[in-house]
């Protein structure tokens, strides 16, 4: 294992503390793992978290226009209640809190307990769940579909709603409405190495790619030999489209690299997808091509279609400025 | 007749499954390799690593907090999936034994159902899955049952224990709904789930602990 690193026990403290010092906006509170605006703001709060290893998500979706707080758990491991809980306490002004989570069981019952015991302390919370991998019914981690990419794209439109002055079931029926309208889907080509681990834990073939695989490495649909640009592009964007329709519609479109993809070839995609989806009418209104949602070194992509109306599109032209993504 | 199980008592019995768990170490491991992640034995040893460190703090409190604490350093400590419902079950039982000065033979076994109940609904799982709860819930029916029946303790004691060891057996035979081994052709089915054994190992050392305070 080759990796800039100092101890595997060590990598998701010195992370966000490294992500602090670059950020001086941010604040990082050692051993909960929580990472939040330093300024705290009188408008309901929205915070998301899950496993390291997806940088930036989430820590460096905190910031102006997005989220309040990030809390992280251990690489690939939803953090725990008591981190969760510091979170809420951080942001919460009174107004509450909407807390974005992505579809894995881990998640899901921890932000769960925290939201509990949130509440025993007269902290409203409420919750949105990201489901828009249309990839498996089910994976490893989660029961029904998982949440990927597109968890983006709702802290975007969460964040800009809470920003604008909406309350808490304002905020959290925005975020509703965003989910009901992103779909994504992935592809590894390599898989990633833990670094408590050492070594891939799984191996793909020097000629085989993998359809559908999750970001941490959990099975897809396929296995199939390599393929070009333009065949990976069509096999991802079929599945999104048999999916949900979004025919004669105005998108935003999100290309994914998974931590281990140069953008040339995250560049080539995007080329590849938005001339199928202008064969299908489809307008894309916003790209966004880069490393977003990753799983730590795979290579691999993933394409996210969230469908606009007016309210939608406006929320994700507001201005956000974040380490992660900067709209002015 | 009868036993009343203080703080101090219950965290001697903290103190006696730390040194089982730990000691099957390589064994639990084996096990959630087959199958699963093979971090299993780790974290929850780990969880009971920490509760042995405050041992004695815990002593000093009352079985309500003591419950609350457990449950606290359980979600912390072990982490992810098994981290949340092992907190949650303790948080839960913590609710049974508010204003109590100890735990005597039916708040034990509703203790135990309270566990029960908050594992099921945080995990949204249930009985035939391959999980712990094959081995908790064959136990608390058991335990309410010789309840029912106004069975001795000593005797109900040997009851339940033999029930969540039989839970953690018929494991084997199932096939996994949730987790990694779902992935695979056989489901896991021929391995026993190991949060099932670990759950097994702790009620069966709360059952033979029981039997020594009888008095």
């Amino acid at each position: 294992m080759k990796k800039i690193i100092n101890e595997p026990t060590k990598v998701v403290s010195e992370l966000l503390k490294g992500m602090e010092l670059a950020h001086p906006e941010l604040v990082y509170t050692e051993k909960l793992e929580v990472i939040a605006r330093r300024e705290k703001c009188n408008k309901v709060a929205v915070i998301s978290g899950g496993g390291a290893g997806h940088e930036p998500a989430h820590a460096g979706y905190v910031g102006k226009g997005m989220l309040d707080a990030a809390i992280s758990g251990n690489v690939f491991s939803s953090p725990s209640p008591d981190r969760i809980i510091e979170g809420i306490k951080q942001t919460d002004a009174g107004k509450g809190v909407l807390m974005v989570i992505k579809n894995y069981s881990g998640d899901i019952m921890n932000f769960g307990l925290a939201k509990d015991l949130a509440e025993l302390e007269d902290i409203e919370v409420e919750s949105v769940v990201v489901r828009d991998d249309v990839a498996v019914p089910d994976s490893t981690y989660s029961t029904g579909r998982r949440g990927i990419a597109g968890t983006v794209f709702v802290h975007k439109i969460a964040g800009a709603k809470a920003e604008s002055g909406a309350d808490l079931q304002e905020v959290k029926a925005a975020a509703e409405k965003a989910i009901a309208n992103i779909r994504s889907m992935g592809m590894a080509m390599t898989p990633c190495i833990l670094p408590a681990v050492g070594k891939p834990g799984f191996v793909l073939e020097e000629n085989e790619i993998e359809i559908g695989m999750g970001i941490h490495g959990e099975p897809g649909v396929e296995r199939t030999t390599v393929k070009t640009a333009k065949e990976v592009a069509k096999i991802l964007l079929d599945k999104i489209l048999v999916d949900y329709d979004f025919s004669n519609s105005e998108v935003a479109l999100l290309v994914n690299g998974l931590g281990g993809t140069p953008l040339m070839e995250l560049y080539i995609l995007n080329k590849e997808v938005q001339e199928l989806l202008a064969e299908q009418n489809i307008k894309v209104y916003k790209t966004l091509v880069g490393n977003y949602m990753t799983a730590l070194d795979m290579s691999g992509c993933s394409i996210t279609l969230m469908k606009l109306d007016d309210e939608l599109k406006e929320l994700l032209d507001a201005p956000c400025n974040t380490p992660g993504l900067t709209i002015n | 007749m009868g036993f009343q199980l203080t703080s101090k008592d219950y965290a001697d019995y903290i103190r006696k499954t730390y040194e089982l768990i730990y000691s099957k170490g390589d064994y639990i491991t084996a096990l959630d390799s087959a199958t699963g992640d093979g971090d299993h034995w780790t974290n929850i040893n780990m969880g009971f690593e920490k509760l042995v460190e405050v041992a004695e703090e815990l002593e000093q409190k009352s079985v309500f907090e003591e419950f609350m604490q457990i449950g606290t350093i359980m979600m912390s400590v072990i982490g992810g999936s098994s981290g949340v419902l092992y907190g949650s079950a303790y948080l839960a039982a913590a609710k049974v034994l508010k204003e109590k000065e100890s735990i005597g033979n039916e708040e034990l076994c509703q203790v135990l159902d309270a566990m029960l109940q908050a594992i099921i609904s945080r995990g949204n799982a249930q009985k035939g899955w391959k999980t712990m709860i094959d081995c908790l819930a064959p136990a608390v029916e058991c335990y309410q049952a010789c309840i029912a029946q106004g069975l001795d303790e000593k005797v109900t004691a040997d009851q339940v224990k033999q029930a969540a060891i039989d839970g953690a057996e018929s494991t084997r035979d199932m096939e996994a709904v949730r987790g990694r081994a779902t992935y695979q052709a056989n489901k896991g089915v021929g391995h026993l789930d190991p949060g099932a054994v670990t759950m097994s190992y702790q009620i069966a050392t709360l059952m033979d602990f029981v039997k020594e305070h009888c008095e």
